[in-house]
């Protein structure tokens, strides 16, 4: 159904994001504090 | 422990209990029984998803790892969110449109009944041995902090799990997954802020000394097969373990098969996409400020009270001078880390000096301690590894009043959702893909409902058994468990194969024992290689064997 692909794709843009953003905290994390 | 924190986890074993029996009403044939009518919002199964995923020793094991290893464990989940991406356009469509009760049965459809019962087979007896491991880790930490029999242990968390999965099936799990979930993310999130607040430096200060100890390191981009944790084997190795488990594997299966639609399935484990890695690496840190913490505050020289009391009782004289020489080198840690977060605040001058005096403090901790754990495995005869302890040691003696108590009942929970989970598939692949395809396929509703309700207790009953027993057949499980890793990968690959038009069944079944003794081989031929390649291996070698016996067979 359109309405519930709509819903997946939206849902897949965000964990995408979700993703992205963590793997850049985590690279931050160890760049900042691992000597 | 305090009698609040106690009435704390004894108020949740009630209402777990209470809520998961009262979900059996209106549940009168087995496609409500094992799946909920197919009628469990998107959301809710999602939330069940990671519940299942997250066990206790996500919370005692992997915070414990986080204190002595730091974050690069997280790199093991990097594939998580590809293979939930992956699966949702591949196997969930097929899987849920095809309407079956388990995913071995969309085997037989697809190939022929002898595949079907080979992969059901297999799941059993992994699934069947794995579950009593599920039970044993938690129950052998509480046997040991609170000195209860482990039979005690067992059945504080088995029997529960047992009454409300045999009575409420899966709508019970899945609901009480919900709430077991939002307990757990509460315990973590709460441990967090506490652990934030009694640190005697400021957060920036903690992770520069962590990191200082290697424990803020989290890529590592070497390409070594025999590196377990690394950016690659967690990509790579990482997407088909979790293709395997979340594609193949009925306790999780059998979660998305319950919700309304192919696309509610698909946001579902989307869902859990989201937030396994920042959930783990938040999981991670904890251990890592735990670290921090036991460098302000002494910690024990052995975290597992039960092994300290036998060495206590066997050597007294060589223990007493293990601590003594322990309390020396914690006083020069304790200086270092304090020298260093002060070289830290002034700009940095000095840091570099600071910090290399710190590690040097650091490795003098660890040889008392490697030495005082060697005294532990030739006192005890087990296996002196005390990883699983620490967080429990910080919880019972650093947490204010209740905080305890939310967070043994989260370690309960964790156990309780992943063993309701597992006794739910396994009584369906008993029912579904033996009793009613073998024995019995025409009776009534009532007489399957029946039998589920007592292959979920028999289940329940050898997963208890299995864990009390668990240091006695401690050999046997591993065989299991090292056998279980030899076809994870390879029914994969027959769920792979069975989307290439023109593979047969034929290729499906010797496709399958080739994977296995691919797996096998490379096991028994190079022991070194990280077991996450295994399912690498095992998918592959399925896919390539079944194409070319598929093909040969059509040739003429």
């Amino acid at each position: 159904m359109p309405d519930d692909r709509g819903h997946f794709r939206r849902t897949l843009l965000k964990v995408m994001t979700v993703q992205l953003a963590t793997l850049l905290l985590l690279w931050l994390l160890q760049a900042r504090y691992t000597g | 422990m305090h009698w609040l924190n106690w009435l704390i986890v004894v108020a949740y074993l009630v209402y777990v209990v209470g809520d998961g029996v009262r979900r059996a009403k209106g549940t009168k044939e087995i496609e409500g029984y094992f799946l909920a009518n197919r009628n469990i919002p998107w959301w809710a199964v999602g939330l069940s998803v990671m519940a299942t995923q997250l066990s206790a020793i996500t919370m005692i094991g992997t915070t414990g790892q986080g204190a002595t290893d730091g974050m690069r464990f997280v790199q093991f989940y990097f594939g998580l969110p590809i293979a939930m991406v992956i699966l949702g356009v591949t196997l969930v469509p097929f899987l849920h449109g095809a309407k079956v009760f388990t995913a071995y049965e969309y085997l037989e459809r697809r190939f022929d009944a002898r595949t079907r019962s080979l992969t059901a087979f297999l799941f059993l007896l992994s699934r069947g041995m794995s579950c009593g491991t599920i039970v044993a880790a938690p129950a052998v930490v509480f046997s040991a902090i609170f000195g209860w029999d482990m039979a005690w242990s067992v059945a504080i968390m088995g029997v529960p799990t047992v009454l409300y999965t045999m009575i409420g099936g899966v709508q019970a799990v899945t609901w009480v997954d919900v709430k077991q979930m939002v307990l757990i993310v509460f315990g973590i999130v709460a441990l967090v802020i506490v652990l934030l607040v009694q640190l005697p430096v400021n957060p920036d200060d903690a992770l520069r000394i962590a990191g200082a100890a290697g424990r803020t390191r989290v890529f590592d981009f070497s390409f070594s097969p025999n590196e377990t944790y690394t950016f690659w084997s967690g990509v790579i190795g990482g997407t088909f373990l979790a293709m395997s488990y979340f594609g193949t594997d009925q306790s999780q299966a059998q979660r998305y098969f319950t919700a309304r639609s192919v696309d509610e399935a698909r946001s579902s484990l989307l869902m859990s996409a989201y937030w396994k890695i920042p959930l783990q690496a938040l999981v991670l840190l904890i251990g890592v400020l735990v670290f921090v913490y036991y460098l302000f505050q002494a910690p024990p020289l052995l975290f597992n009270p039960a092994h300290e009391q036998r060495v206590r009782a066997a050597d007294a004289a060589l223990y007493e001078s293990l601590s003594g020489r322990y309390r020396q080198a914690l006083a020069g840690r304790t200086q270092a880390a304090q020298a260093l977060a002060d070289a830290a605040a002034g700009g940095g001058a000095g840091e570099s000096a600071a910090r290399e005096a710190f590690r040097a403090r650091e490795a003098e901790v660890n040889a008392v301690r490697a030495e005082a754990l060697a005294l532990a495995g030739r006192v005890t005869g087990e296996n002196p590894r005390d990883v699983n302890y620490i967080i429990p040691h910080f919880v019972l003696t650093a947490l204010p009043l209740g905080f305890a108590g939310i967070f043994i009942a989260a370690v309960m929970a964790a156990a309780m959702s992943s063993i309701a989970a597992e006794l739910n598939s396994l009584s369906t692949a008993t029912v579904v893909d033996f009793y009613r395809r073998w024995f019995k396929p025409e009776a009534s509703d009532g007489h399957y409902l029946f039998v589920s309700r007592a292959a979920t207790a028999f289940w329940g009953v050898f997963a208890c058994v299995v864990a009390t027993f668990a240091a006695t057949l401690g050999s046997l499980i591993e065989v299991v468990n090292r056998f279980g890793s030899f076809f994870y990968g390879s029914i994969l690959g027959v769920f792979l194969l069975a989307m290439v038009p023109g593979a047969r069944a034929a290729g499906a079944f010797f496709g399958l024992i080739a994977g296995m003794s691919a797996v096998a081989a490379v096991n028994f031929g190079a022991p070194a290689v990280s077991f996450l390649w295994h399912n690498v291996i095992g998918a592959v070698t399925v896919v390539v064997v079944g194409v070319a016996l598929s093909s040969l067979k059509r040739a003429p």
